[in-house]
Order: structure tokens, then sequence, then C-alpha cells
């Protein structure tokens, strides 16, 4: 006999997203998960974050396959920072946040940034319980990345640019990538930042700030 | 990808679907998988046919039904349907405004328990 399903085959990782959503909703966090390629400076991005002047408590959730160096830098910094390794996943999923989001004084925060695995792929087809999901791109990665890898472009509110000290000496298009980006999504928000010299992070703070307190 | 992630998800919901039913036995499976999901289908049937052995859905196949990806355009109005994975402008006046209205669906219909 014929039975009816009628089941989203990833229904238990959006149901435990929502609940996520909802536990970080009580607690009054704005939660963004940050996207990148390997290498692309999520963490560099952070460490700049976390030194700036927001008037945020930020929080952090470090996402890595292996090794725990990326949380002990936002250590430095005095935030609450958990590391997930995920021995061997690509990218995290809503279960791995609900297994570590208690660990983290949540009430106490503004703002929790989870640090996605760097994967230009897998990280957009998973919904971990965030706000917004904000996308690294470093311009030494080469401008014909937002054609290559659509999804990711196109499930973020934000793109942030990085390495912009880079650009005399590379042969890159900045203008490309970002038309590219807009055509797959025209509600991109776009900043460019180099997060050796400082340069644009000063509109990439001010943003934040905006966003994270309309909560 | 994660063929197999998306193979064990399956596997565990036509499992617990069918021992509610009452049944012990899972024949046909129908799905619907968007052409933009991200989900080769061949890779999904490989991976369901190697892992479903010593489970409930051992003789259970996979049917899939494809969908195809449509957008609607927000500028003229035009509802669309391509054969690529993504949309890049509306194929009708050029334009980038457009939200996609079908082709990332990752569902379980129904399925055949005896």
């Amino acid at each position: 006999m014929k039975v009816t399903v009628a089941t989203k085959i990833l229904e238990a990782n959006e149901r435990i997203a929502l609940e996520n959503r909802r536990i970080f909703g009580k607690a009054g966090v704005y939660v963004i998960n940050l996207m990148s390629g390997p290498g692309a400076g999520k963490t560099s991005l952070l460490e700049k974050t976390l030194s700036l002047n927001t008037g945020l408590r930020i929080g952090v959730i470090e996402g890595d396959i292996a090794g725990s160096c990326d949380a002990e830098r936002i250590e430095k910094y005095g935030a609450p920072v958990v590391q997930i390794n995920t021995g061997g996943a690509c990218h995290l999923d809503a279960n791995m946040i609900c297994e570590v989001l208690h660990d983290l004084p949540l009430q106490e925060l503004d703002l929790l940034i989870i640090e996605n695995v760097g994967n230009l792929v897998c990280p957009a087809e998973f919904k971990v319980g965030e706000d917004i999901k904000i996308m690294l791109l470093s311009i030494a990665e080469g401008h014909d990345k937002p054609l290559k890898y659509p999804l990711m472009f196109q499930e973020s509110s934000v793109l942030i640019l990085n390495k912009i000290d880079l650009a005399p000496y590379i042969d890159v298009d900045i203008n490309k990538i970002k038309k590219d980006a807009l055509s797959l999504n025209p509600n991109l928000k776009i900043f460019e930042v180099s997060c050796k010299t400082g340069e644009g992070l000063s509109a990439w703070i001010d943003w934040l700030r905006e966003a994270a307190l309309k909560r | 990808m994660h063929e197999f992630s998306i193979a064990q998800n399956i596997i565990g919901i036509i499992a617990e679907q069918c021992v509610r039913s009452g049944h012990s036995q899972i024949g046909s499976v129908n799905l619907r998988i968007g052409r933009a999901s991200g989900i080769m289908p061949d890779a999904l049937i490989f991976a369901f046919d190697a892992i479903k052995a010593d489970t409930i859905a051992r003789d259970a196949m996979l049917n899939i039904e494809h969908v195809p990806v449509t957008g609607l355009c927000n500028d003229c109005g035009s509802a669309f349907t391509v054969e690529d994975k993504y949309i890049l402008a509306c194929p009708d006046c050029g334009s980038n405004s457009f939200r996609i209205t079908a082709g990332r669906e990752m569902d379980i219909i129904d399925m055949d328990v005896s």
C-alpha cells in the first residue's frame, strides 16, 4: 500500500535550526553565520572586529575539521569562544551548534558570530539557526568565484571583499567580482576591506553595530 | 553533494514512517528533487543502494521526479523555466531582480510499504 510521507529530506536540520533560532531570539542575540573558502581571512576579520570599538558584547563559535588554533586566537581578545571540531564534516550543521550553544553565556551577548568551516560550497546549503549569512572573499581568490560558486553569493546578505591591500600586486578585476555577485544577488551589501591595513573596516563595524542592535 | 548523508536521512525518515504505519517492508520511494538542490540523482541512488542493506529499506528503490528551476521576474512579471541549475537573469527582460519559485526541493513524497 502507498503511504504518504510528505517530508523534506533535511527536515531534521531545519527543525533544529529553528529551535536554535528560538533560543537565540529568547536570549536577544543576533547571530551571523560567517562563511568563506579556506584562508580568506574569517578569523582575522573576527580579531579586528573584537579589537575595534563595536560597543557590542560578542561571542564566537569556531568551526574547523580539526584543531583549536582559531579559538585560541579569539580567546586572546577576551571573547567567550567555543571550538567545534567536525572530525571530517565539511560544514557546520544545526545539530553541531545545538550541542554547544549552552556553553556560551547567551544572556550576556548582543552578537554571536559562527565561523564556519572554510569551504565555498557546503556551508551555504545548511541553516544552523543564524539571522544572516555573511560571506568573505579574499580578492586573491580571483574574480571568477561568484559565477563558479553561485549559491554562496545567493544565500548571503553581506559580502566582504578582503585583502584589498594586495590589489596592486595581483591580476584581479574587483569591479567584475562586484558586478557578478550583484547579478546573482542584487540585494547583497558589499564591503571592501583589508584586515591587514585596517582599510574599510570602520564601515563594516558601523554596519555590524546597527544590524546587531536593531534585533 | 553529501549524497551519503542525504541517503541516511532518507532511510531514517522512511524507516520511521514504515514502522509507524505498521509495516515491515519498503518498495518504491518517490522523491522530488530540484535541479538546483545540489543533489546529483545518480550519486544519491548509488549512495542509497550502498547503505540500505541492513535496514528495513533493504528492498527499497528510489524513484526521482526532477523539478526544473523556475523563476518569477520582479520587473516584467514573467514566469520562466530554465534548463540550467542557476538563473542569472530574466530571459525575457534581462533583469537581475527575480526570485526562484521552484527547483531547490529535496522531498520524500510517498512510498510503497507491505
